[in-house]
């Protein structure tokens, strides 16, 4: 493993069943890095992602993750990676009857032993670190509410506070703005690239819409059907070169109206959540 | 028609027409049911008045009969946590455990609080621990079963960020999964705790301390006012307890309460009003939340974070109405709690010295046998039991059908009809079937006919409620399709209410008669006819080899039907 390369990720291949979700896939991402995973629901970004965090155990292939191979660690020493890792989930998957802070806090768990519930159980120094990660996300005066009684883009920098938490040195997102509306996405995002850029942190981010993709990514990483055909820095790139490349490996008109469809016009489509 | 759905409706059609059969036997007529009338005024002349203990001594034997009740419920409540935890499917650590929870819930629920009880109080001093034991380890079945069935229900995306940020097995359940299932655990608790008030009366009789056992004092001694007026007392308590724990399960969790019993419906009632009155002018969740969101301005970029010192202060929740009232309740239930115990006045000393004592008493116990009496007599009383139990499924499911379609919107003729069956189900729900029975008993003279008809009257309270609230679930569609046809209402009825509704019926009546055996065996103790009596005797003539095969035979007899039930619900889906 090279000294800058954070992932590393070599013949990566994951069957469900009959379902190939990756077949083969590459990926090496370096300390620093914001990459954008782009395709279409279904291409395998999820998996991709899942594994990079051992949510998923690999067919084969090898996932390299901060110099641990990731799908032969088990217990404390998975867990101890995790907490290096930070994830966003496209439903941010906030527990919904805790408060905010609590939901921030629970991103300290993994550097606690045993079991949390209650404001009272987390020391106070991790108290004020999950502030100071409210604050940043601008969500200070909201730590005390209820985590269900905030909008979907509120919900989703809660949970980017909880990822802060970990105090992480890479940040996974899983479409994390698929469920948000416009504005709220672009608060999300911007938060995000902000984040990274302050504290160095190494991104692989999800999305489905190529706009987004291409103005918010330092490099773009294509998948199609579990597989990568499309590796480039995003700067200069505009959506036809994209398309025009996905035109390359696409074999059929149909699917590759359908790509260009959902790529691009995703946005639209996206129903957000409240 | 598949193999196995004719096998099932053949022994459905077998059921019915034993319990037929032993509706048949139990020599329940309306003509007899008249001249008991009679029986019933001459009684209460005999008796003169209802009489109650000194008021100070009433007072003492309501608190303990209300913190036994109380400590029993949270023992189970605080058991239940793990015990759920191992049987629910997707947070067990494997099959074996899973097979070992399910066992406990089946095993705790199988066997009755008063087997338990007359156990216990061998082990213990006299005092009021084995009565908790009793009610804590009997509840466990009931209370673990329903929240390993809410575990199994909650959205695993929480508990998933959870793992990913690198927390463990335990930690998810603590922090992903509980604070979900929290308050479908509460409300469980409460209701939990509503049904051993109510069945704390019978645990009198065998030795538990409190009203029970005071009024089980009145009645053999035949002091009937004050054996009546410790009834009266113990209605009034359910009653109430009922009402407090609907209003603790709307207030504390905003969860309407869906319970049958009296009180759950007064506090519906209430709510409705009081919603009717502000005329929705109140801000529902919803609407805050779209508020809130307009109002939602981040921190733009660049933007001063703010001071140390402000961080400090948030540590500090603000004293908001939520925090006050969160805060308020859980000290208050903690204050409940501590008093509950405290009332209670345990010999914590016995929980040491007890184990010493175990095997000498479980040598007692071991080998079953059936002593003095013959093995036709004891099974004959195990089928007595089955019979009054079928009996009175069978005569609270007719009664039901007919209440309960006229207590639903879709049958009844008008509001009225509709309101007034309504009215009639909540007033019999109201009352324990234990202490009708005991009135019945001391009415009829015991046997079997006064369990009977106990055990009806109380089925209807339940099945009619079921079943007219199932009836009202039905679709619609159907319905107006038959009508459109020109059916009268009756055909309407028949053709397309009945038919989707059957299926909750067959599950509803197997509920029941699931419930009925358990409590025809308690009704036998208390005098009303059937195994109970034997029970009672051979526990309090020592005979405890007896006790064993008795509770084996009842065991046998509540797996069984509960084995039936549960292939009954999966073919008729």
């Amino acid at each position: 493993m090279s000294e800058t390369s954070v992932i590393e990720v070599e013949g990566l291949t994951k069957r469900f069943g009959d379902t190939v979700a990756l077949g083969d896939a590459a990926l090496r991402v370096d300390r620093g890095e914001i990459v954008v995973l782009l395709g279409r629901s279904g291409s395998g970004k999820s998996t991709l992602l899942r594994h990079l965090d051992g949510l998923e155990t690999p067919t084969s292939g090898s996932v390299r993750v901060l110099g641990e191979e990731v799908p032969s660690l088990t217990g404390r020493r998975l867990r101890a990676l995790r907490g290096r890792i930070g994830f966003v989930f496209q439903q941010f998957e906030l527990v919904p009857s805790l408060t905010v802070l609590e939901n921030v806090l629970t991103g300290s768990l993994a550097e606690l032993r045993g079991p949390r519930l209650g404001l009272w159980s987390y020391p106070k120094r991790l108290k004020l670190a999950a502030l100071g990660h409210l604050d940043r996300v601008g969500l200070l005066d909201q730590a005390y509410q209820r985590a269900d009684t905030l909008s979907g883009g509120q919900q989703q920098r809660v949970a980017i506070a909880r990822a802060l938490m970990q105090e992480p040195e890479i940040l996974l997102a899983d479409e994390p703005v698929a469920s948000l509306d416009p504005e709220s996405s672009a608060q999300v995002m911007a938060l995000i690239r902000e984040i990274a850029l302050d504290a160095g942190l190494t991104v692989v981010c999800s999305l489905h819409q190529v706009d987004l993709a291409l103005s918010w990514g330092d490099r773009i990483v294509g998948l199609r059907h579990g597989a990568v055909v499309l590796d480039t820095q995003a700067s200069g790139l505009s959506k036809a070169e994209v398309m025009e490349i996905y035109g390359k490996v696409v074999t059929s008109t149909t699917e590759l109206s359908a790509i260009e469809d959902e790529l691009t016009d995703a946005a639209s489509v996206v129903e957000p959540v409240r | 028609m598949s193999p196995e759905r004719i096998a099932a409706s053949l022994t459905l059609v077998l059921i019915v027409g034993v319990a037929a059969y032993a509706v048949a036997e139990s020599g329940i007529s309306i003509p007899a049911l008249f001249e008991s009338w009679g029986n019933a005024e001459r009684f209460f002349e005999r008796v003169g008045g209802i009489e109650f203990p000194p008021a100070a001594e009433l007072a003492q034997l309501t608190a303990l009969t209300l913190g036994i009740v109380i400590s029993g419920t949270v023992f189970a409540a605080v058991l239940s946590v793990p015990i759920a935890y191992l049987a629910a499917s997707n947070t067990t650590p494997g099959r074996g455990w899973q097979a070992f929870g399910r066992f406990v819930t089946v095993l705790t629920r199988a066997i009755p609080d008063v087997v338990l009880a007359m156990v216990f109080v061998l082990m213990f001093t006299i005092g009021a621990l084995p009565g908790i034991l009793a009610i804590g380890i009997h509840s466990i079945g009931m209370i673990s079963k329903l929240f390993a069935d809410a575990i199994e229900q909650v959205d695993e995306g929480p508990r998933l960020a959870i793992r990913a940020a690198g927390g463990s097995k335990l930690q998810e359940f603590t922090s992903g999964i509980l604070p979900q299932v929290l308050p479908s655990w509460v409300a469980t608790v409460l209701h939990r705790n509503d049904i051993n008030l109510r069945g704390s009366v019978v645990l009198g009789y065998v030795g538990i301390v409190g009203l029970g056992m005071e009024m089980s004092f009145a009645f053999k001694s035949l002091n009937y006012s004050e054996g009546l007026g410790i009834a009266v007392v113990m209605f009034v308590l359910c009653v109430l307890m009922e009402i407090v724990s609907s209003v603790i399960r709307t207030a504390m969790l905003g969860v309407a309460p869906s319970g049958r019993g009296l009180g759950d419906r007064m506090v519906r009632g209430v709510a409705n009003a009081r919603a009717r009155r502000s005329g929705g002018r109140g801000v529902s969740a919803g609407e805050r939340i779209e508020t809130r969101a307009g109002l939602d301005t981040p921190r733009p970029s660049g933007n001063e974070p703010h001071a140390a010192s402000d961080l400090h202060a948030a540590l500090r929740r603000p004293w908001t109405s939520t925090h006050i009232r969160d805060t308020a309740w859980g000290w208050t239930a903690l204050a409940v709690v501590v008093a509950s115990v405290a009332v209670c006045d345990i010999a914590w000393g016995d929980l040491v010295t007890f184990w010493a004592k175990v095997p000498e008493i479980a040598m007692k116990f071991w080998p079953p046998n059936f002593g003095s009496y013959d093995a036709e007599t004891m099974l004959s009383a195990m089928g007595e039991t089955i019979m009054i139990a079928l009996a009175a499924t069978l005569l609270a499911v007719i009664v039901s059908i007919v209440v309960g379609s006229l207590a639903a919107r879709n049958v009844a003729p008008n509001g009225t009809v509709r309101g007034g069956f309504r009215l009639l189900l909540l007033v019999v729900r109201g009352i324990p079937e234990l202490i009708l029975a005991i009135v019945l008993i001391v009415i009829t003279g015991l046997g079997a006919q006064a369990g009977t008809l106990a055990l009806a009257f109380g089925g209807i309270g339940l099945l009619g409620k079921l079943i007219a609230d199932s009836l009202e679930e039905v679709s619609a569609g159907p319905e107006r399709a038959v009508r459109a046809t020109g059916a009268t209402r009756a055909q309407v009825y028949a053709s397309a209410t009945v038919p989707q509704g059957t299926r909750a019926l067959i599950g509803h009546s197997f509920y029941l008669l699931d419930t009925n055996i358990r409590a025809a065996t308690i009704l036998g103790i208390v005098g009303g006819g059937g195994i109970g009596y034997y029970l009672l005797n051979a526990g309090q003539g020592s005979n405890y080899q007896v006790v064993t095969s008795i509770v084996f035979m009842i065991l046998v007899t509540v797996l069984i039907v509960e084995g039936i039930a549960v292939w009954m619900r999966r073919v008729f889906r």
